[in-house]
């Protein structure tokens, strides 16, 4: 009978209960969701790691002849220094690999990271389509599925590269280019050769190595425009035609650890013993850019999941509180002419437990079998446009359930929070109704300001203090639903100021054209002058201060005004001619300030330099150093163009530019990227828009539940229905604003966390912008009158008569 | 609103006012063909068991129920189908309701219980003389919580007459009060048809009280079965209980 009871008392209640259920539902639906997504991604790549026997150490050979390494001529890394390291302790297994960039044979020039591969053991290939690699095949080329879907070839298609001496040069760390042996020294640009081969695609492959791969001039990957392919040792060209091919000058060792996971410090102090110091880059696993990438977007997403739900769960727990807590008080008579009649406690204790266990059973069993199947279906397919993995699926954890059950018990207690004291009394103190709550006069209404309210404002002061359950249900909703709103929207206007302040401030610059390696001097002053450009040095470098080390770029320039530094309101400003300035962002990492001494180091050259911070300025998307050629030099530096900056479009191909970026063909890409955010904006409004519909309908519900005799009282004494509504939408008001308040500042809280975990590359600038707070306040406002719109419905046809009956 | 010409001194008439609910086999009539009249500043009581239609009769009296036929003139005017608006601005000018559970405002004070007729009529009485009258001058700042039963109804009386409305409507006022406090609640309500002429008409199952008001309308199943004028209506201190 009881059970006939509690179905008939909820859907009595039904809205309040529908939103414990709802809110429950959505609490566990976007947790697990959330978490099945990133535990889906997590698991991919894990798999894909473990699979393709991912390496845990990349070591890139340094010749001493300059900042990017071997060339055809240059020494790599010998099968000696390959076993040497193979007998470090903590070592497992080594392997060597030469990459170099290629120019394909298709339209528009794309750049190809050649990998002639010794064994391929090491982050093997994960094999999409044919044969799997063979590394005695000399005529085979394994190519990346991504690049050859986008330009559309196929297994058994011939596919033509060029390595000139203008090849890609500036690229990731340890990217070598093959400089051909006859030609280019002191040969004039027009003289130099460029050793063309053909392969036959064997097999479309992912590498581990590129789950995230991007051109390092472009934020988004294209993958039509670059891409990476792998090849046998024994493919690697002859030199010159005619000529026997050698072994390539591998200028990368793959390091797999033997499952002993030796302390990081440790391992790199024996390896680097065990090369004698000569190799430039030590690059752990987690430093990966496609590894470290990825983790980051994992860290996002997790965050994500984990505090959104907890909103949800609040209101799920104080819609329980308030609902249960009115029930019960309603109930008094019937608990106490129950327990007259010789009921159990513990029977009626379980009774009104129930309410609580139910609701929140069904909707997290709902949340844990739907949040996982759908929610991570509206990421993915964005996210597949920038990472590469075999498997996008998500993945289910036993914190699903412990969460779920915790959320369930959770519910279960605040019932008994609720009823628990009711049904301590004995039968004939609790079939007498309750004494009514006395009021006292607080602190506040002995102020002369109190006195000068009018009696609505006393109401609603008075009543929210009585109802304070109530109150902060309506608060946190707000609060809640703004953070989500603010958070959306910033989210949003972040991504386009980044772009504003990349494209628009920063780069005034047209076209970038980067340079090929070993231009002399003189080609690329021709280049130069030919587009009316600017010459720049930009490489990969390292700094270490305060015992942090930070990969970062060096910007070395003559004083262009293509590119313009910003200070951190993002406005223009001047960097001194003499000494370093550092990016915010990069001088935050490292703990340094103006003034402060920082020690940096080119990729590819040993040996580090001091130098003291001149200037702290603030750049999107090139953290790291920058300094005027005329320091750079003083220093002892040679001033080694990598590419020139021209205000005007080139289109056009020129001898010894490697490849243009143009300014206007990155800003449409920076839109599709942002294209995929905007399934997570969504998806945030969408949950504030229930979460502010459910909260708000539900404290008006009460509100008008608790007020309904007052109102009824009010009218019979003739006071019209609109003064009632006010009444009821003032109190709403002043809620929403509390909430609206509170939540502006969490909203952007989140989306700094949020962005700060896009890595250490990017700076993004979190601003809050008037539109976005206006369309919070728009929100929030809106919803809160729109509530209230269908409760002056009520008021109007409020039954005066019934209203007033007697009191149970 | 159209203006009919009433006998001298007549503040209220019913004529054959009828109320039913449900419909079709499940009529029921609530009140059923009513006629009578009151006079201005009379003190009348409508006596009849539970469930006669005692207080369907002052809903409608009070514009806060709707009569399914009849008409009823209070001051010329006949109520009956006006807009809800309109029945608003009728019971802010003319009716003062006293309830039996009182309906006081409970996050309010005794005297911003009073004070909110402000928000209702254009000049209303002032909240302090209101409470004075009703003896409560001290409790102002109390919350109904913090009062009895009849300092409340008191408190609520004091709210009907604050609004100075034509006549006070009072259902079972003394219902949930013990004879005593219920004692003093009437000579009240009394005093206020005696020396401030208001129109007093209280419902109630209470038979003494019949001896204490000018007019006694009796009602049952719905029906009046007598309307009785007293000559001589004794003060309520004198009725015996």
């Amino acid at each position: 009978m009881l059970v006939l009871k509690m179905l008939r008392d909820m859907g009595r209640h039904r809205t309040q209960f529908i939103s414990i259920f709802l809110m429950a539902f959505l609490a566990i639906f976007i947790y697990a969701g959330v978490g099945g997504e990133w535990r889906g991604l997590q698991k991919s790549a894990d798999d894909f790691y473990a699979e393709t026997n991912l390496a845990d150490v990349w070591i890139y050979g340094g010749g001493s002849g300059g900042a990017q390494g071997v060339g055809f001529g240059g020494a790599g890394f010998s099968e000696a220094q390959a076993e040497a390291v193979g007998r470090v302790d903590g070592v497992g297994a080594v392997e060597r690999r030469l990459e170099m960039n290629a120019v394909g044979d298709f339209e528009n020039k794309p750049v190809l990271n050649l990998c002639f591969a010794e064994r391929n053991e090491i982050s093997s290939l994960y094999i999409v389509e044919g044969a799997g690699f063979d590394k005695n095949d000399a005529g085979g080329i394994w190519l990346s599925q991504r690049f050859a879907e986008a330009r559309g070839v196929g297994v058994g298609d011939v596919i033509g590269f060029s390595v000139s001496a203008a090849n890609g040069a500036n690229d990731a760390a340890g990217a070598v280019d093959v400089e051909a042996r006859s030609g280019s020294a002191g040969g004039g640009a027009d003289t130099h050769d460029s050793l063309k081969f053909e392969k036959t695609i064997r097999g479309l492959v992912y590498s581990a190595e590129h789950v995230f791969e991007s051109a390092s001039e472009t934020l988004t990957p294209d993958f039509s425009d670059h891409g990476y392919a792998y090849l046998s040792a024994n493919a690697f060209p002859a030199p010159v035609p005619g000529m026997p091919s050698a072994e390539p000058p591998y200028n990368t060792l793959l390091v797999k650890t033997d499952g002993t996971s030796p302390p990081a410090a440790e391992l790199e102090r024996k390896i680097d013993a065990a090369l004698d110091g000569r190799y430039s880059v030590y690059l752990e696993r987690v430093n990966l850019p496609s590894v470290n990438m990825f983790a980051n977007e994992i860290q996002q997403h997790k965050m994500m999941g984990d505090i959104f739900p907890v909103v949800f769960l609040l209101i799920a727990l104080l819609t329980m509180m308030t609902t249960m807590t009115r029930m019960v008080a309603n109930q008094r008579v019937q608990v106490g002419t129950l327990k007259a009649l010789g009921v159990k406690r513990g029977a009626i204790l379980r009774h009104y437990l129930s309410y609580g266990f139910f609701l929140a059973l069904f909707g997290a069993a709902l949340g844990v079998a739907v949040g996982p199947a759908t929610l991570p279906y509206l990421f993915y397919p964005s996210m597949s446009s920038f990472y590469t993995l075999p498997e996008w699926k998500p993945a289910y954890a036993p914190e699903f359930l412990f969460v779920s059950a915790a959320l369930v018990l959770l519910c279960t207690a605040v019932s008994l929070l609720a009823c628990g004291k009711l049904l301590s009394e004995s039968p004939a103190d609790t079939l007498r109704p309750k004494a009514p709550k006395a009021f006292r006069h607080g602190a506040l209404e002995r102020t002369k300001f109190w006195r000068r309210l009018s009696w609505a404002a006393k109401w609603n002061v008075r009543d929210a203090s009585r109802s304070r359950a109530r109150s902060l249900m309506a608060v946190i909703g707000v609060f809640g639903c703004t953070a989500l709103v603010v958070c959306a929207f910033s989210m949003n206007d972040c991504m386009k100021d980044l772009k504003t302040w990349q494209y628009e401030t920063v780069n005034l610059y047209e076209s970038k054209l980067i340079l090929g390696n070993n231009l002399t001097s003189s080609r690329i002053d021709e280049i130069t002058e030919e587009v009316n450009g600017e010459k720049i040095m930009e490489v990969k470098a390292e700094i270490r201060a305060n015992g942090r080390k930070q990969g970062a770029s060096l910007l070395v320039t003559d004083g262009t005004e293509l590119i313009r530094p910003t200070d951190s309101e993002l406005k223009p400003t001047k960097l001194p001619e003499i000494g370093i300035s550092i990016t915010e962002k990069t001088a935050e990492l490292l703990g340094v300030g103006k003034g402060d001494s920082i020690e940096w180091h080119v990729y590819g050259e040993q040996g580090w330099m001091e130098g003291s911070v001149e200037k702290v300025y603030r750049e999107p998307v090139n953290q790291g150093i920058t300094m005027r050629r005329g320091h750079f030099e003083s220093l002892g530096m040679e001033f080694r163009p990598t590419a020139v900056l021209s205000a005007k479009k080139v289109v056009r191909d020129i001898d010894g530019v490697d490849s243009v970026v143009l300014t206007s063909e990155s800003s449409t890409g920076w839109d599709d990227l942002t294209e995929a955010m905007y399934t997570m904006v969504y998806l945030l409004i969408a949950a504030a828009a229930v979460l502010s519909v459910v909260v708000l309908y539900n404290l008006g519900m009460l509100s008008f539940t608790e007020m309904e005799r007052e109102m009824a009282t009010l009218k019979v004494m003739g006071m019209k229905s609109g003064r009632l509504r006010g009444l009821l939408l003032s109190q709403s008001l002043w809620f929403t604003a509390i909430g609206f308040v509170l939540g502006v500042p969490a909203g952007m809280w989140l989306t700094s966390r949020i962005v700060a975990m896009s890595g250490d590359s990017f700076d993004f600038p979190v601003f809050l912008h008037a539109p976005t707070l206006l369309i919070a306040l728009a929100f929030a406002f809106g919803m809160s009158a729109l509530v209230n719109l269908f409760f002056s419905g009520k008021i109007r046809y409020l039954d005066m008569v019934g209203s007033l009956k007697g009191v149970e | 609103m159209s203006i009919e010409r009433t006998e001298k001194n007549e503040i209220i008439r019913f004529e054959r006012v009828t109320r039913e609910y449900g419909t079709g086999a499940h009529v029921l009539k609530a009140v059923d063909d009513v006629s009578f009249a009151i006079r201005e500043g009379e003190f009348v009581v409508i006596l009849g068991p539970s469930g006669a239609g005692k207080s369907t009769l002052l809903n409608l009296l009070g514009g806060m129920d709707f009569a399914s036929s009849g008409k009823i003139f209070v001051g010329g005017d006949n109520i009956v189908g006006l807009p809800d608006d309109r029945l608003t601005e009728y019971r802010a000018a003319h009716v003062g309701f006293v309830f039996q559970f009182y309906n006081l405002i409970p996050t309010l004070t005794a005297f911003e219980n009073i004070a909110l007729t402000r928000n209702i009529v254009k000049k209303p009485l002032d909240a302090r003389n209101a409470l004075e009258m009703v003896g409560l001058a001290d409790h102002a700042d109390q919350f109904p919580a913090q009062l009895s039963g009849g300092e409340q109804q008191r408190v609520s009386i004091a709210r009907a007459v604050a609004k100075n409305p034509t006549m006070l409507l009072c259902d079972e006022p003394t219902g949930a009060l013990d004879s005593e406090t219920g004692a003093v609640v009437l000579e009240m309500l009394q005093g206020m048809s005696r020396e401030r002429g208001k129109t007093v008409v209280i419902v109630t199952h209470n038979a003494a009280l019949a001896n204490a008001a000018d007019r006694v309308i009796r009602i049952r199943n719905g029906r009046i079965s007598a309307v009785e004028e007293n000559e001589s209506p004794k003060a309520v201190s004198e009725v015996a209980w």
